[in-house]
């Protein structure tokens, strides 16, 4: 087997039997594979040919099996024997998917409604058919060797991401096709997890504390997910998931296709879109004048024999693409808002934008996005912060950091961290706050879905001699112009006599699992305070 | 855990305020929401620590 050859095995075997783990992007267009580093920084590896983001295509040529970017370009005259954006077949009955995308390479077929793909894998005319199942392994296996091959170890484990719609059966599935890899799935995670973890990796535990909602928008190749995750005393519950799946990257490049079929007919009166060769060819070219599309102004595009034996130069301008890209622009910022609105927020709830995948890295997208949050909101892509990591990067990162922080745990504790019994929790209908100030406004302390047990201490500042009351309540929001969050029910009062100006009332609201709450106030540095508890609701049994 | 400053202050205490105690308990709180924790990150698994052991904050501090 030569093709684009797999990394050649380690030279000597690991003497120590020290685990060696990674993270893994699974994603129907591309994947990619990270680790983290001895001082805990997560990094993306390159594979052999030096890409990062490695397309998720497999292809033969008689024996010969290639693997990422050479597979990808031989969808121009090997489609036949290429199979790509196979991740979503993954532990589907075949009546259960869609298989659009593959109808310019392998086309699934139906084997005991399992898809699978009629392929020539060797140097005769035989056919053999390799169900979805083998296609991944054969996919992990490649990643794992090309990690492997840079990190000098084995590797052993990995955390994989999927998106938030993955079934059990098809996380059970990738479970199986890893194993057949010699890969042990840590954990599978998801991804707007995965990349909230990524940006949280650059923080300090303090900030990583800080409660906010944040909005994921994961825009990738074929389809394109968003969640809301209420991250709350670093804890990441997912409020609400939106998808779709006939938006991404794959219609960016139609809209160029187009552009260019049309200036193309103009010119040679043949439509390169009607052959399949011309098309395969095109959409190949068109993708890579999209990206720089996202760095630049304008792109040129250049295609030796495109149709009918004419060869084709052009060059687009970015403002004329976006122009045609509107549409699509336009559905993904209505996937962004529907998302919150399913989380029955508002947009104004939201603290933070994680923008992730491939397709963030356009500008007119980030800055349509960031064009619905006030401007404090930071919106994280390249063309909208500075500071923003690569969107293309972050599923793998999040799940390197992942992988690093249970490499150490057996597979008992992993099981029991994951199970149901601790990981639903009651999370707080509404903000528990105190009320402030002379206009008696509502502070939150304890934001509404944060998870109990959960424990917050607020100071305030006292401005005069005197008596204060700390009331605590729980908020009702209420938004007209800006957010605001009003009191509506007083859980409990207490009474701080003889403070001193300058001084400062520390007080600690500790929520049990019950709901019960203990309450501790105190001037700073006294014996001065309050405390005392408030009992859960009575359970009508 | 680190406590989070507010720069506004405390409102003065009521002229009626009559109770012998420094401490008045009004109501509970609304029922929760059972929703799902990501298990993922370091805090969660603190968290997940904690349950497992049945250890409360304070405990998981010392
Ligand atoms: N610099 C860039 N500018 C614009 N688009 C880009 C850029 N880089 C990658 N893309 C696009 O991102 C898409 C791939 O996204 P990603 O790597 O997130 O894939 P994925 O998660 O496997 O996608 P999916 O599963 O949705 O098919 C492709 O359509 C690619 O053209
Ligand atoms: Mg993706």
């Amino acid at each position: 087997m030569s093709g684009n050859p797999s990394p050649s095995p380690q030279a000597s075997p690991d003497l120590d039997d020290t685990k060696t783990v990674i993270g893994i992007a699974f994603g129907n267009t591309t994947s990619s594979i990270a680790y983290t580093t001895p001082d805990g920084k997560a990094e993306v590896i390159a594979n052999e040919e030096g890409d990062r983001q490695i397309p998720s295509v497999l292809s033969w040529v008689g024996s010969e099996e290639y693997h990422g970017t050479q597979a990808k370009s031989h969808l121009v005259r090997n489609a036949k024997n290429t199979v790509a954006y196979f991740r979503d077949f993954l532990g589907k009955h075949y009546s259960e998917i869609d298989p659009t995308n593959s109808h310019n390479s392998a086309h699934p077929v139906d084997v005991d409604d399992v898809p699978s793909f009629n392929l020539q894998q060797a140097d005769n005319e035989t056919i053999s058919t390799v169900s979805i199942n083998e296609i991944t392994t054969r996919h992990l296996i490649r990643l794992k060797e090309s990690a492997s091959d840079f990190l000098g170890h084995k590797v052993t484990g990995a955390v994989i991401t999927v998106p938030t719609d993955f079934s059990d059966a098809q996380k059970k599935a990738l479970v199986t096709a890893a194993k057949a890899a010699e890969l042990e799935v840590l954990q599978i995670i998801h991804e707007p997890v995965a990349a909230v973890l990524a940006y949280a990796a650059r923080q300090t535990p303090e900030e990583q504390s800080i409660d906010k909602n944040i909005l994921v928008a994961d825009l990738g190749g074929t389809r394109c997910d968003a969640a809301v995750v209420a991250s709350r005393g670093g804890m990441y519950t997912i409020l609400a998931t939106a998808h779709d799946y006939e938006l991404g990257g794959l219609k960016l490049d139609e809209v160029l296709v187009d552009h260019f079929s049309k200036e193309f007919i103009k010119k040679h009166k043949a439509d390169p879109r009607e052959n399949e060769r011309s098309l395969a060819k095109l959409k190949l070219e068109t993708e890579g004048t999209k990206r720089t599309l996202s760095l630049g102004t304008s792109a040129t595009i250049s295609i030796e024999s495109l149709a009918d034996g004419y060869d084709f130069h052009s060059t687009v301008n970015r403002l004329r693409y976006e122009l045609s890209a509107k549409k699509v622009f336009d559905q993904i910022v209505s996937l962004a808002e529907n998302v919150v609105k399913k989380a029955e927020l508002d947009l104004l709830d939201i603290g933070e934008v994680i923008l992730s995948g491939g397709t963030s890295h356009t500008p007119k997208i980030a800055s349509r996005i960031a064009a619905l949050f006030p401007e404090s909101v930071p919106v994280n892509a390249p063309a909208t912060l500075a500071t923003a990591l690569n969107p293309s990067e972050l599923s793998a990162r999040g799940a390197a950091i992942q992988a690093s922080l249970i490499a150490e745990f057996d597979k008992e504790d992993i099981e029991q961290s994951t199970h149901p019994a601790v990981t639903v929790a009651p999370h707080l209908s509404y903000p528990i706050g105190v009320v402030i100030g002379e206009d008696n406004s509502f502070q939150t302390i304890l934001e509404a879905q944060t998870a109990v047990p959960a424990r917050r201490i607020a100071q305030f500042d006292v401005k005069a001699d005197g008596d204060v009351i700390v009331r605590i309540c729980e908020g009702i929001r209420e938004i007209v112009v800006e957010k605001v969050e009003r009191q509506v029910n007083v859980i409990a009062e207490a009474a701080i006599k003889g403070a001193k100006k300058g001084g400062k009332v520390e007080v600690t609201i500790n929520v049990g699992s019950d709901l019960g709450l203990n309450i501790a106030a105190r001037v700073v540095g006294t014996q001065i305070g309050a405390r005392g508890e408030v009992k859960p609701e009575a359970r009508s049994a | 855990m680190a406590s989070v400053k507010i720069s506004k202050s405390l409102p003065t205490l009521p002229e009626d305020w009559n109770s012998e105690s420094n401490f008045v308990a009004h109501a509970p709180l609304s029922p929760a929401v059972h929703r799902n924790l990501s298990p993922t990150g370091p805090h969660f698994l603190a968290h997940a620590r904690r349950k497992r052991h049945s250890r409360t904050f304070s405990e998981d501090d010392r």
